[in-house]
């Protein structure tokens, strides 16, 4: 394990992102994001970043504050609005030998780039051989009164694009082990980010330069015996609080966490289906043909003898991401809806 | 034919050939009526039945395809569309691989995974795998090039589309964006006046798609492309503007698409007299021909040998696409990632002919 001393707290511009970790040791979401870069770029001089404002600036959401000092405007690369071209230029680069991570400002700008990720990257490998080692990274999710187009879960959208892969962490430790091995992929991966996330949850994360998450494996994030909540993202933490509150009125649920969509690990889904015997999927992105469903799906169809209940769902409507705080609760499964439709399996 | 020349008649002699030696000149020669030879050929299989999912001439415009791309070097990028595949021979794609792409085999630069002109060969000799969607490539071509100037290499970026791409947003954003960071690319429009069916008077308000190079501050270059010299000429000079890192250049080059969108379209919607004039009268490969021919670098002998050669190429291009296999329906979900190591290895070659 490489071990760095850092005085903690001490941090400004040009620091080590660990710097900002709190007096106790612990790194935010976004600051185990922001090391996970930071490492990484400092490994492998072929990583840059570019995006919008993540210069000087140091990004919408401050995830690259203080990377312009230390690696440089070449390295640290911002753009002009205009994300087909951000996204190209990161094709044509990793083509070339580079290994590009792109920011988006918000997941929801990921259709003005839309096009060069599902038509050009997607599809690059599958039909010429040529790997495009391209990290996307972009804040997703709602639960912050966000609004309409702050607050999209894209996920199922490139979750339909062969060719790439999608990873939606929920704890500081897999983001920065998912993100240093998806710039370590030679796949394009799109990386989402939880903006709800980012500030609210810490904990202590590994400090070895190589500690990676492999893309495409769950993590039972709780143990339990009743129920199955699968699900990923900021939905995670809801189904712990669910399953906390749950446990004092005698249900224990399981909580899987999908880590990743694409590849899917169905093998701990199925895992945990085959020990509790009942599936709650739960997601933040649409119910209608969502990642939920797909789930689902791969529940019914392979673990249909270990079900003493049908397969449930809990995810959104089909309608955009409101803004009022009645309508987006009402739109977001809430933790007393994740709670009822729990009490409603253990019941069968 | 003159006997006695005075020096500025030696210098206008010298200069007609734009540099290109002998040799040179015919290997243009060589480049033109192979391109024109393929693109007959191919459009007669398909309207026979014989030729499987669709062909998109580029006749008529070989003076800006080959005039274009003969201006690269090796290392240099080409970024083309699925019209431009006079550009992308000229690059060095192979002919019998590129047939073996439009009719499915294994050996085809996609191993079956698309078709037609939608061939790429980036690690034998940078020519970008075509995506139909234009300019899609615009984008990624500032993106080769902005690895090159990273790395102090002395090479370009060449990107074609046509003048209908020139309406789509990212055609905006890639030619700011390498005006910006004096990226060296070469941007080519390959103007043929109609964009599927639409006439440039339905596309864009200015009189030419060169004098927008203004506004992003780069220069701007309207081409004649009956001319394959002075394409050649024009390109060649935007290309080394770009390498001895003074940035991008837009280059129009304007011609007439002799035949339809694809292979399906009769382009009824194109004057008979404007096809005509540039068909009779402006043939770019013809006028090549006799130019070469009136100044003695070739005679009709010659001209004959080339024909044969570009025919018997043709032919063994055809049959080489014939007898490659088919993939096997076993490898349908292979590739999509790079970690089952599919194209790292030779293919299967069971897939039979029939």
């Amino acid at each position: 394990m490489a071990q760095v001393k850092l005085d903690a707290g001490a941090a400004g511009h040009g620091a080590e992102p660990r710097g900002k970790r709190t007096e106790s040791g612990e790194a935010t979401y976004l600051i185990a994001i922001a090391e996970a870069l930071w490492e990484e770029m400092q490994r492998d001089e072929r990583v840059y970043l570019l995006g919008e404002d993540i210069g000087a600036y140091g990004g919408a959401f401050k995830v690259t504050e203080g990377f312009i000092e230390r690696f440089g405007p070449e390295r640290v690369m911002d753009t002009p609005i205009a994300e087909e071209t951000i996204v190209g230029m990161a094709i044509g680069s990793a083509m070339e030998g580079f290994r590009p991570v792109a920011e988006f400002q918000y997941a929801d700008f990921m259709t003005s780039g839309f096009d060069e990720i599902v038509t050009a990257a997607a599809r690059y490998h599958y039909r010429t051989g040529v790997p495009l080692p391209i990290v996307l990274r972009a804040p997703s999710g709602g639960g912050v009164r966000a609004s309409n187009f702050h607050s999209t879960n894209p996920e199922p959208w490139f979750a339909h694009a062969p060719g790439l892969k999608v990873i939606c962490p929920a704890f500081p430790s897999d983001a920065k082990g998912l993100l240093k091995s998806a710039v370590r992929d030679d796949n394009p991966c799109v990386f989402l980010e939880h903006k709800w996330i980012y500030r609210r949850i810490k904990e202590i994360v590994p400090d070895d330069l190589d500690f990676l998450v492999p893309i495409g494996s769950a993590k039972v994030q709780r143990e339990g015996r009743d129920v199955s909540i699968v699900t990923y993202g900021m939905m995670v933490h809801w189904a712990l609080e669910a399953a906390e509150n749950l446990a004092q009125q005698g249900v224990s649920a399981e909580v899987v966490d999908l880590r990743t969509i694409t590849p899917l690990d169905r093998d701990t889904v199925l895992r945990s289906v085959e020990k509790t015997s009942r599936a709650l999927v739960l997601s933040e992105s649409h119910r209608f043909l969502g990642v939920a469903a797909e789930v689902a799906a791969v529940i019914a169809e392979e673990g249909f003898q270990h079900l003493d209940a049908p397969v449930m769902r809990l995810a959104p409507p089909s309608t955009p991401v409101p803004f009022s705080p009645t309508l987006e609760d009402a739109y977001l499964p809430q933790v007393a809806d994740i709670e009822a439709a729990v009490r409603k399996l253990s019941a069968w | 034919m003159v006997t006695k020349m005075s020096e500025a008649q030696d210098a206008a002699e010298a200069d007609w050939r734009v540099g290109l030696s002998d040799d040179e000149l015919k290997d243009l020669l060589y480049m033109l009526k192979l391109c024109r030879y393929f693109d007959e050929r191919m459009e007669a299989l398909y309207r026979q039945g014989r030729l499987p999912g669709a062909i998109y001439s580029g006749r008529g415009q070989e003076g800006t395809h080959v005039g274009v791309a003969f201006a690269l070097r090796p290392g240099d990028s080409l970024f083309p569309t699925h019209r431009d595949l006079s550009a992308q021979l000229t690059k060095g794609l192979d002919l019998r691989r590129v047939m073996a792409n439009f009719w499915g085999r294994i050996d085809g630069y996609t191993r079956g995974r698309d078709g037609n002109s939608h061939a790429g060969d980036w690690e034998g000799n940078r020519t970008f795998a075509v995506i139909s969607h234009l300019p899609i490539a615009y984008p990624i071509a500032c993106g080769a090039a902005l690895a090159y100037k990273r790395r102090s290499e002395p090479k370009v970026a060449m990107a074609i589309c046509g003048d209908g791409a020139t309406s789509n947003g990212r055609w905006h954003e890639a030619l700011n964006v390498s005006a910006i960071h004096r990226l060296p690319v070469v941007w080519v429009v390959n103007n043929n006046q109609f964009a599927y069916s639409t006439p440039n008077a339905l596309e864009f308000d200015v009189p030419t798609i060169a004098e927008r190079a203004a506004a992003y501050g780069m220069p701007g270059v309207r081409v004649d492309a009956q001319d394959v010299l002075e394409v050649y000429r024009v390109a060649h000079d935007a290309v080394e503007r770009a390498r001895s890192g003074e940035g991008p250049t837009l280059v129009e080059s304007v011609s007439l698409r002799w035949r339809g969108h694809a292979g399906h379209d009769p382009a009824r919607y194109v004057p008979k007299e404007l096809l005509d004039e540039y068909m009779l009268r402006k043939d770019p490969v013809r006028r090549f021909a006799e130019l070469l021919t009136a100044h003695e670098i070739v005679d009709d002998e010659e001209l004959g040998r080339v024909q044969e050669r570009v025919e018997r190429e043709f032919d063994e291009g055809y049959e080489f696409a014939q007898r490659s296999p088919f993939p096997v329906p076993e490898d349908v979900t292979k590739g999509v990632f790079v970690e089952d190591g599919y194209w790292r290895s030779d293919p299967s070659r069971e897939g039979g002919t029939g």
